[in-house]
């Protein structure tokens, strides 16, 4: 079953009143519910407008073409207004950026609590929440610390489970390893994977690095703000190399 | 608390924030609190003039107190819709107030029961007796409370008013109003002190028994002061007749004053204070861009975002306002201290005054914090993220 699917999806941003860019020229693109995904590409191909569409960052022009559509898991979100995009992206969606982007004054408990908090779920139950998403991206003891306290790599892992906490059907990431070095973008993506493996997450990762298409069942390849190659789903049991199993609990 | 933790992160721009503002509220507070006074004093006044006339020569507003004779109480007496006329003194304690507010230092002279109970002005005793008719001819005094405290008074003491010593058998509780600031003494004993205030060539030639200040009108019941007023000029001209209406013109006017003056102070306390808060939050709402982006990003709505922005705002309001007034009541406490002494307690801090200096500065300070919240609301996340 289709989780995300999106045809017609446009965007063309305004830089100047005579300066426009197409960003995207009309996508059609379906995601499976279960599936770890990377849509690679080179700068500029449109890879990150269609993943801020996907996550309803940003909603597809509705002009100049056929209707945009775009389903999240059938019902169809494309001209939905802001603020009930806010409410999808809070309780069914959760982001990893590239920059981590953590709040620097909250610790990472209070980082992880946040999105409960959107979502509309606070006090114990919470706290318990953000509590066992620490621990699954093995950070349990490290919830009281602050963002600035911990390394690259470890402020990733809290971003993701922030991203995590509230069990959304689908997780959108940007460039989640562009930080990091090799052995800490191999852990991140190692949590990725197990949690795909493990708990069925569906996951759409926006990449450059080639190691991280190889590792996604499948890759998406854009250029010029077309989707130039959707890819083969590779079977379930291709061993995934060079992701070491420990590092999830490192 | 996470609100008080963003506020920590620029400490020192908060920091001179809420100063800035916490100075206007001081202002506030202070000038506040002489407004209370001020007002005080005068519905103080306007209350014990309201349904009595009193006769004097000139105006005693002015300080220019002048004699007149006792012999004008029988001739008011007689008038048509006179109850009673009671004689009285009223003359300054020192010779000079200096500079002073409100009301200098006075010794009343009264006639205890003249009135026959139609004075409706009432003063609770806190220690002692008030005055009664047997102490007509005797050194005895009792003390308003501004002014006991000023000579330390105790019950059975002794105060020297004007070169006598009076034997102190009562002191009054606060009024707020004139009264604090009187000795009322027998009207025998301030004839005496009275008539010595007087040039030698006009005191040889005046009996003190003979001698008044003013005279204090009680009107009929039914009959109006200011009728009665008319009749008292037409059968003893050459006097001044001050009603409740007339009083109450005269110093109206110095409480609208006042009350202008703290409006002005209060408009440029909204204005500079609204604004450096309204600097302090678009600062830190341009400086949290990136941050307002994630948080749209992970589901915080725009009315979330702007909810954060305010409530951090009226924060930086809250505070200022606490402590513009912890800073404004040590000083009206410490002022009136220090002038208690010299008979100027300037100050009334009231509950209403604290309550609405703390509110003023806390919607100040919510209502500073809308511009840059709606700004930080209608950022686009993604934008936001990007931004260095």
């Amino acid at each position: 079953m289709a989780i995300l699917e999106g045809r017609n999806l446009r965007k063309t941003y305004r830089l100047s009143r005579r300066n426009t860019v197409e960003a995207l020229k009309g996508v059609e693109i379906s995601i499976e519910s279960g599936e770890m995904v990377a849509i690679m590409g080179p700068s500029g191909s449109g890879k990150s407008t269609l993943m801020h569409i996907l996550g309803l960052l940003h909603a597809p022009d509705p002009n100049h073409g056929p209707a945009p559509e775009l389903y999240l898991a059938g019902e169809n979100v494309a001209t939905l207004s802001d603020n009930a995009r806010t409410k999808i992206r809070a309780r069914r969606m959760g982001f990893v950026f590239q920059d981590f982007n953590l709040v620097p004054t909250l610790t990472a408990l209070e980082n992880v609590l946040l999105a409960c908090d959107y979502a509309g779920i606070r006090g114990k139950q919470a706290k318990q929440a953000g509590l066992d998403a620490l621990a699954l991206v093995g950070l349990a003891d490290r919830a009281d610390h602050k963002p600035a306290e911990l390394s690259g790599g470890e402020q990733q892992r809290v971003a993701i489970a922030r991203a995590l906490v509230n069990k959304p059907e689908i997780i959108l990431a940007d460039e989640p390893t562009g930080n990091l070095d090799s052995d800490r973008s191999a852990e991140v993506l190692a949590l990725f994977r197990e949690f795909n493996r493990e708990h069925g997450q569906t996951i759409v990762l926006v990449t450059h690095d080639s190691e991280v298409g190889e590792a996604c069942d499948r890759v998406i390849r854009m250029r010029d703000g077309r989707i130039r190659d959707y890819g083969q789903r590779a079977a379930a049991a291709t061993p995934v190399m060079a992701i070491p199993a420990v590092a999830a609990t490192a | 608390m996470r609100l008080l933790r963003d506020l920590g992160r620029r400490k020192l721009r908060s920091g001179l924030t809420i100063t800035g503002i916490a100075i206007g509220i001081m202002a506030l507070v202070v000038f506040g609190s002489m407004a209370n006074k001020m007002n005080t004093l005068i519905s103080g006044g306007s209350t014990y003039y309201k349904d009595k006339l009193v006769v004097t020569i000139g105006s005693q507003m002015s300080g220019n107190i002048q004699p007149l004779s006792i012999a004008t109480v029988a001739e008011i007496n007689k008038v048509d819709g006179v109850a009673i006329a009671v004689p009285g003194i009223e003359m300054l304690i020192g010779d000079s107030t200096g500079m002073s507010m409100g009301v200098p230092p006075m010794i009343a002279g009264i006639l205890p029961g003249a009135d026959r109970g139609l004075e409706t002005f009432k003063m609770d005793v806190a220690q002692g007796r008030y005055l009664e008719i047997s102490d007509a001819g005797s050194p005895v005094v009792v003390m308003g409370s501004d002014i006991a405290a000023k000579y330390h008074a105790t019950i059975g003491g002794t105060v020297n008013l004007r070169g006598v010593d009076f034997k102190v058998v009562g002191i009054l509780q606060p009024t707020l109003t004139a009264p604090d600031q009187e000795a009322i003494v027998p009207i025998t004993e301030a004839q005496k002190l009275f008539v010595e205030t007087l040039p030698p060539l006009v005191r040889s030639k005046l009996e003190p028994s003979e001698v008044a200040t003013s005279i204090t009108v009680y009107p009929k019941a039914g009959v109006s002061p200011e009728t009665l007023k008319q009749r008292i000029d037409a059968a003893v001209p050459g006097y001044t007749v001050m009603t409740g209406k007339d009083f109450d013109a005269e110093l109206g006017a110095i409480g609208s004053v006042f009350s202008a003056v703290l409006f002005g102070i209060a408009l440029l306390s909204l204005a500079v204070g609204g604004l450096s808060t309204v600097n302090t939050m678009a600062m830190s709402v341009a400086e949290r861009t990136r941050e307002i982006g994630i948080k749209r990003a992970i589901g915080a709505s725009r009315w979330r975002i702007r909810r954060e922005i305010v409530a951090e705002s009226a924060a930086i309001g809250l505070i200022s306002g606490l402590l513009g007034l912890a800073i404004g009541a040590a000083l009206t406490y410490l002022f009136n201290d220090m002038g208690r002494s010299s008979g100027n307690v300037l100050f009334l801090l009231t509950p209403q005054t604290a309550f609405t200096a703390i509110g003023f500065s806390t919607g100040l300070g919510a209502l500073a914090g809308f511009v840059p919240a709606f700004g930080a609301s209608r950022l686009d996340p993604v934008t936001a993220l990007r931004y260095e």
